[in-house]
C-alpha cells in the first residue's frame, strides 16, 4: 500500500494542474438533512443545513425551527431538540441511556414549515474490534522509517454487514476524504464474497494517515508516543454505497489519477418529502449505528517483532 | 424482411445474367520488386475498356474480358507503371513485380492509393495511411505511432493525452473494431493511451472505415481499423530498427525460400527503467514500469492457387510497485491464414484466429495477505472470405465467419490472514456468427454501386447464471435481481439476431469530381464497460446478455469530391454523416463495474445520436506537401436516469477538430514535418452547488445535469525534422545501409492542456473549528513541451 502512495505521488508530478476559478450556476438554497446517529451512550445531533454556492468558503448556514424526532419500530420516540444554530440534539437520559438496539427499525421525521421530511432505516450490526497492531518498516528514499496501525476485527457471517471505520490520531479525526474507509463484510463489494472473514488487508491497513510535510515529504503515520483509537459503525447496503459515492465524489487524487476518475454525479439521498410545502427538494443522509471500538498508545518497547536499531 | 431478402436475390441474380457471354479472365499477385511484399489496392487499368480494378488486400486481382488484345498497366503510386499487350485468348495468370521509382524529393509519399483514387473509388469515409506517412509525421516522443496517425485524418479524435483508443464521428473507443491481420485487438494502446501497440516497423498498411463499411465487416458500430502487417522480405534479408527516447524497435525480415516463403519478427521495449535503475532504489525489488511488444509473421507461397500466412503478436504493459504488486495488461493475437484459389475468378480466403486480451492486479507484501484479480476477454473465429470476380462490372463478395467468446469479468482471490476466499465471478461465454453477401456494380461509365447483406446473430450461453432484474421505481437506481436460474453448458440463454443492410453509391460527374453515398447497419453485440472520463486498460469486455440488447447503428454519409491539378495534385472532399444509435450503454451514478456479479443491474440503456460535416484537402505533389481537415459535428445520448432523461453531449463531443499535417523536403538529407491539432474542449459537469455530510463537502448539480459544460480548447503544434544518413561513404560507394535521425518537439508551445476539470474540498485533513474551502483544479497531463532524438536503420 505504501508504493502504491509513493508511486500515484510520483506519478501525480508528470502531469499538472492549475486551480481556476469558473463562474457556475447557481441553484435555489436546498435542505441538507445530516442525520448520522450512533449508540454511542452520548448526546446524538442531527443538523440540519441548506446548500451554498459551490465556491463559498462559509459554514453552511443551519436551519432552525424545525420538529425533529425519530421513532423506533416500537413507537418509543427519541426527540430531537433545536439548539438554534442547525443542530438538534437528544440526549441520553437514565431511562434510556444509549440510542437503539442493533436490527431494529428507525424512522426519522422532520418538519420545516409545511414541508414534512421522512426517512427508514435500520441499525445494523457490528463486530467487537479485536486488537490494533502496530508494525515498524524501514525507511527508504521516499518514505521515512515509520510504524503502521492496522485493526483486526472479523465479519460477523452472513453476507450484507456494512461498516464505516474511522480512526482518530491523537485526538484528531482523520477526516480527509482519501480516509473515508468502508468495508461489505470484510471486503469492498457485494459481489466479492467475503463473508466472515477477518477484514482484508487494505481495510486492516486504512487506519494510516499519509499525510506529508510541507516540503511533501511523507510523514510516518504513527511515531513512538502516538495514539490511535478506531470506531467501527455499522451501515445499510444504502448508506455504503452513499458513503461509496461520496468518496468517488470527493477524494479526487488529480493528476494522472483523473484518467481514472469518473465524471461528477450527484450522490443520492434516503431522505424524502412526503409533504411539499415549499420545498420539494431534499438532501443528506439518515443511518443509526451501531458503534465498536477500541484504542491503542504505541510504545515500541512493547511490541513484538521489529524495531528500530 | 422478406422484401429486403427478395431485392437481395434478384439483384444478385441480375448479375450472374450479365455473364453470359464467353470471357476470359486475367489474374494475378501483384508485389514490390524489392522486397516481396503484395501491394494493396494497386490499380489495374485496361485502357480499351477504360477501366480495370484494384488489387485486395492479398495483392491478388482479377479482371474478365471477352478474347482480344489489351493493354494493362499496372500501377501504384511512388512505382514504376508497367504496361503489358496481352493477346488474351485464354484465362492467363500474370503476376507482376514493380519496382519503386527512383524518389529523389520524394520520399513522403501520402498516399499509396491510385492517383485519382479519391474520386473515383467507390469507397468513402475511408482513410488510408501509408506507413511512410506515419513515419514522417512528428510523433510524441518521436516514436512514430499508427493510433496518433489516424487521430489527425478528419472524424477521428480522443479524449485527452493519456486515454487509451480513439473515437470516431462520436462513437465511443469500444465502438471500434481493430484487426491485426484480421485478428481483433481489444486494447490498441501501451502505456494507459501513450502509445499504440502497432509497431511501425512491422506494419505495412492502416486502413479506416470511418462509414460505407463492407458487408464483410461487422460486430462494432462505429468504425474499423483495419492493420495488416508486412508479409516479410522474400528477397534478401532486411534488418530495420531503431534507438529512442523511450524504447527501442528492431524488425528482422528475410526470405526463408527464396520468392517463396519468408519471414518478419518485430520487437520493441520501453526502457526508461533500466535506464533510471542506476539512479533510484524505488525500481529495487522487483518494481517496473515498461512496455514490450513481439510481432511475428511468416508466409509461405506453396503454389500459384495456394498460399498461408502465420502472424502473431504479443504485447504487455508492466507497472509493477515490487516483484508481487501492481498491476499489468496486454494482448495477444494469432493468426493463420490460407489464400486459395479455385480459378482465376474465385479468390478465397479462410482465416483461424484467436485473441486474447487480459489484465491483472496484485496487491499484498506476501502470501498471508494478497488480493489478486486478473480478467480477460478471449476470442477464437473461423472465417471464410470469397471474392469472386465476375465480370469488370461486377465482384462478388461473400462469406462467413464464427466467433467464440469467452469473458472472465474476473478471477479473483482475496487472502486475509492466511484465509482464502476465491471472490472470482463466473465466466459468460457468448457465441457470434454471420454470413454476408455483397456485389460490387459498375453500371454505365460512371455510376459504381455496391450493395451487400449481413446477418448476423450472437447467442449468450450458459453455463452460468441467468439473472432478472426488478423494473426501476426510479430510472437511474441500481436494480435490484428478483431472480436467478442457472443454464447448463452450452445452453442458449438469450439469442440476438439482426439483419445489417450495407449500401454505397458513387456518381462520376467528371473524371475530377464525384458525388458518393452510403448507408450502413450495425450490430455490435459486446461492449466495452467504462465509466471513467477516459477509456483506460482496466476496462472490461462484457457480452450481450438477456438484459443488455447488442447496440445498433444506423449511418448515413454523402460526400463531394474533387480533384484538381493535371495529375489530380490536390485531393479534396466533403463528407456529412448521420448516425442513431440504440441500445448503448450509460451507468447508474456510483456504478460498480468490476468484480460484481449484478453489473446488469447497474448499466442503463438509451439512444444516441452522431451527426457532422468533414472537410479535407491534401495536397499530393511538391517538396510541400500536407493535408488540412476540419470536421464540425456533434454527438449525444439520451438515456433514461441521466440528465433527467433529456439528451446529453457525450465524453467526447467535440464541437470543431481542426488539423494540419506538413512536410517539406529541403533537400536529399533534411526534411521537416509539422502538425497543429485544435479541437473544441470536451464536455464535462460542473455542480451548481455544496452541501456538507459528515464533514465532508459533496458538490451538487441541482437538476442533474451532464456533461453541461465544457473545458477549455485543445491546441497543439508538434515539429520534427529528419536527417538522412548519407548516400554515398568516404570512397563514394553507395551505402548499403540508410540511416536516419529524427529531432522532434512535442507540443512546442508548452501549452497546458486541459484534460479535465474537477472540484474538490482539497487534500488537506480539515480543521473542524474552519469551515472548508472548495476549489475547482484543471488537469493537464502532458503540461510542457517534449523534445525527443531517435535514430533509425535499415540494412
Amino acid at each position: 500500500m505504501k508504493r502504491l502512495f509513493i508511486l500515484l505521488t510520483t506519478l501525480a508530478l508528470l502531469s499538472c494542474e492549475d486551480e481556476i476559478f469558473p463562474t457556475l450556476n447557481t441553484n435555489e438554497p436546498i435542505i441538507v438533512v445530516d442525520a448520522w446517529v450512533t449508540n454511542q451512550p452520548e448526546a446524538q445531533t442531527i443538523r440540519l443545513t441548506r446548500t451554498q454556492a459551490y465556491f463559498s468558503s462559509q459554514f453552511a448556514p443551519g436551519l432552525t425551527g424545525a420538529m425533529v424526532t425519530i421513532t423506533d419500530q416500537d413507537g418509543l420516540v427519541y426527540t430531537f431538540s433545536d439548539q438554534d444554530n442547525g443542530d438538534y440534539v437528544w440526549e441520553p437520559t437514565a431511562a434510556v441511556p444509549v440510542f437503539g438496539t442493533s436490527g431494529k427499525s428507525y424512522r426519522l421525521l422532520i418538519e420545516v414549515g409545511n414541508t414534512v421530511l421522512e426517512s427508514n432505516t435500520v441499525m445494523g450490526r457490528v463486530p467487537e474490534i479485536d486488537s490494533i497492531g502496530f508494525r515498524f518498516e524501514p525507511g527508504d528514499s521516499f518514505f521515512p522509517d515509520s510504524y503502521f496501525a492496522d485493526v483486526w476485527a472479523r465479519d460477523p457471517v452472513g453476507p450484507g454487514d456494512t461498516y464505516w471505520i474511522k480512526t482518530w490520531k491523537n485526538g484528531t479525526y482523520l477526516s480527509k476524504p482519501s480516509e473515508i474507509s468502508l468495508a461489505y463484510d470484510a471486503g469492498f463489494s457485494a459481489g466479492g464474497n467475503v463473508d466472515g472473514l477477518i477484514f482484508i488487508q487494505p481495510i486492516r491497513d486504512s487506519i494510516n494517515p499519509f499525510d506529508q510535510d510541507d516540503n511533501d515529504d511523507f510523514l510516518p503515520p504513527y511515531s513512538p508516543g502516538d495514539s490511535v483509537y478506531v470506531e467501527i459503525h455499522s451501515l445499510t447496503d444504502d448508506a455504503y454505497k452513499y458513503l461509496s459515492d461520496i468518496r468517488i465524489q470527493t477524494d479526487r487524487p488529480g493528476g494522472f489519477g483523473e484518467l481514472f476518475a469518473t465524471p461528477l454525479s450527484n450522490v443520492g439521498t434516503n431522505i424524502r418529502v412526503i409533504s411539499n410545502g415549499g420545498e420539494d427538494k431534499v438532501l443528506g443522509y439518515f443511518n443509526v449505528a451501531a458503534v465498536s471500538s477500541a484504542g491503542r498508545f504505541l510504545d515500541p518497547d512493547n511490541l513484538p517483532g521489529e524495531r528500530p536499531e | 424482411m422478406y422484401k429486403i431478402y427478395s431485392l437481395f436475390l434478384a439483384l444478385t441474380f441480375l448479375c450472374l445474367v450479365a455473364r453470359a457471354q464467353e470471357k476470359v479472365t486475367i489474374s494475378g499477385y501483384l508485389t514490390d520488386a524489392s522486397n516481396g511484399e503484395s501491394l494493396i489496392g494497386a490499380t489495374v487499368y485496361i485502357s480499351e475498356i477504360q477501366g480495370g480494378t484494384i488489387s485486395n488486400v492479398y495483392g491478388f486481382y482479377s479482371v474478365t474480358l471477352t478474347p482480344g488484345t489489351y493493354n494493362i498497366e499496372y500501377r501504384y503510386v511512388g512505382y514504376q507503371t508497367i504496361s503489358r499487350m496481352v493477346d488474351l485468348s485464354e484465362n492467363q495468370r500474370i503476376d507482376i513485380e514493380l519496382g519503386e521509382v527512383n524518389q529523389q524529393l520524394e520520399e513522403v509519399v501520402i498516399s499509396a492509393e491510385p492517383e485519382d483514387a479519391n474520386v473515383s473509388s467507390i469507397e468513402m469515409s475511408t482513410a488510408k495511411l501509408d506507413i511512410k506517412t506515419i513515419q514522417a509525421l512528428p510523433a510524441f516522443l518521436g516514436e512514430a505511432d499508427v493510433i496518433k496517425s489516424i487521430q489527425l485524418l478528419p472524424g477521428v479524435s480522443t479524449v485527452g493525452e493519456g486515454a487509451s483508443g480513439f473515437n470516431v464521428r462520436g462513437g465511443s473507443v469500444g465502438q471500434n473494431l481493430v484487426l491485426l491481420d484480421e485478428a481483433p485487438v481489444y486494447n490498441s494502446s501501451h502505456l494507459l493511451g501513450f502509445f499504440s501497440v502497432f509497431n511501425p516497423d512491422a506494419v505495412k498498411d492502416v486502413k479506416l472505415y470511418k462509414g460505407g463499411i463492407p458487408a464483410k465487416y461487422g460486430g462494432r458500430i462505429a468504425s474499423l481499423l483495419d492493420i495488416r502487417m508486412k508479409e516479410g522480405n522474400t528477397k534478401e534479408f532486411e534488418a530495420t530498427g531503431g534507438v529512442g527516447t523511450i524504447f527501442s524497435r528492431l524488425a528482422l525480415e528475410a526470405p526463408i525460400i527464396q520468392d517463396k516463403a519468408s519471414f518478419i519478427v518485430a520487437g520493441r521495449r520501453s526502457y526508461a527503467d533500466v535506464l533510471a535503475a542506476p539512479f533510484t532504489d524505488v525500481l529495487d525489488d522487483g518494481a517496473a514500469l515498461n512496455f514490450y511488444d513481439l510481432t511475428a509473421k511468416a508466409n509461405y507461397n506453396i503454389n500459384d492457387r495456394n498460399r498461408v500466412y502465420l502472424s502473431g503478436y504479443f504485447g504487455r504493459d508492466n507497472f509493477k510497485f515490487d516483484q508481487r504488486q501492481g498491476f499489468s495488461w496486454g494482448n495477444s493475437t494469432a493468426t493463420l491464414r490460407w489464400n486459395h484459389l479455385f480459378n482465376d475468378r474465385l479468390f478465397s480466403n479462410f482465416t483461424v484466429f484467436y485473441s486474447d486480451y487480459d489484465y491483472s492486479l496484485a496487491f499484498g507484501e506476501n502470501d498471508r495477505d494478497k488480493f489478486e484479480w486478473d480478467s480477460r476477454i478471449r476470442t477464437t473465429s473461423f472465417k471464410q472470405d470469397f471474392s469472386y470476380f465476375l465480370t469488370t462490372n461486377n465482384e462478388l463478395a461473400f462469406g462467413s465467419e464464427v466467433l467464440y467468446y469467452r469473458f472472465d469479468p474476473a478471477n479473483a482471490i482475496g487472502v486475509s490472514d492466511g484465509e482464502a476466499t476465491d471472490i472470482s465471478l463466473d465466466p459468460k461465454y457468448g457465441l457470434e456468427a454471420a454470413v454476408y453477401l455483397s456485389n460490387d456494380q459498375n453500371i454505365g461509365d460512371n455510376l459504381s454501386l455496391q450493395y451487400g447483406l449481413r446477418a448476423s446473430s450472437f447467442t449468450y450461453m450458459g453455463p452460468g447464471n441467468i439473472y432478472t432484474f426488478a423494473e426501476p421505481e426510479v430510472p437511474g437506481e441500481r436494480l435490484d435481481v428478483i431472480g436467478v436460474e442457472t443454464a447448463g453448458r452450452r445452453e442458449p440463454i438469450k439469442t440476438y439476431f439482426n439483419l445489417e443492410p450495407r449500401f454505397s453509391f458513387k456518381y462520376q460527374l467528371s473524371p475530377s469530381a464525384s458525388v458518393k453515398g452510403s448507408y450502413n447497419r450495425m450490430a455490435q453485440y459486446i461492449h466495452l464497460i467504462s465509466n471513467t472520463t477516459a477509456s483506460n486498460p482496466l476496462d472490461v469486455w462484457t457480452p450481450s446478455t438477456n438484459n443488455i440488447k447488442p447496440q445498433l447503428g444506423d449511418q448515413y454519409t454523402i460526400g463531394y469530391f474533387r480533384n484538381f491539378g493535371g495529375t489530380n495534385d490536390y485531393e479534396t472532399s466533403a463528407e456529412v454523416y448521420y448516425r442513431s444509435t440504440e441500445n448503448q450503454i450509460d451507468y447508474i451514478d456510483g456504478a460498480d463495474l468490476l468484480i460484481n456479479q449484478f453489473l446488469e443491474g447497474d448499466l442503463l440503456s438509451g439512444i444516441g445520436r452522431a451527426y457532422g460535416l468533414e472537410l479535407y484537402a491534401k495536397k499530393n505533389v511538391g517538396r510541400l506537401n500536407g493535408w488540412v481537415s476540419y470536421t464540425i459535428g456533434k454527438t449525444e445520448l439520451k438515456v433514461e436516469g441521466i440528465n433527467e432523461g433529456d439528451w446529453y453531449n457525450t465524453r467526447f463531443d467535440q464541437t470543431h477538430n481542426f488539423k494540419i499535417a506538413l512536410f517539406y523536403e529541403l533537400n536529399e538529407r533534411w526534411s521537416f514535418s509539422t502538425n497543429f491539432t485544435y479541437l473544441s474542449g470536451t464536455p464535462t459537469t460542473f455542480p451548481t452547488a455544496r452541501y456538507e455530510q459528515q464533514g465532508y463537502v459533496i458538490p451538487y448539480n441541482d437538476n442533474n445535469e451532464r456533461n453541461n459544460i465544457r473545458i477549455p480548447d485543445y491546441h497543439r503544434l508538434d515539429i520534427a525534422a529528419t536527417l538522412k544518413g548519407r548516400k554515398y561513404n568516404r570512397k563514394g560507394e553507395l551505402r548499403k545501409n540508410r540511416d536516419s535521425w529524427v529531432f522532434s518537439v512535442y507540443n512546442v508551445y508548452s501549452r497546458r492542456n486541459p484534460f479535465s476539470i474537477y472540484f474538490t474540498q482539497g487534500t488537506d485533513r480539515p480543521v473542524p473549528s474552519q469551515p472548508i474551502s472548495t476549489e475547482a483544479q484543471q488537469v493537464s497531463i502532458i503540461g510542457s513541451f517534449f523534445p525527443s532524438v531517435s535514430y533509425n536503420f535499415t540494412f
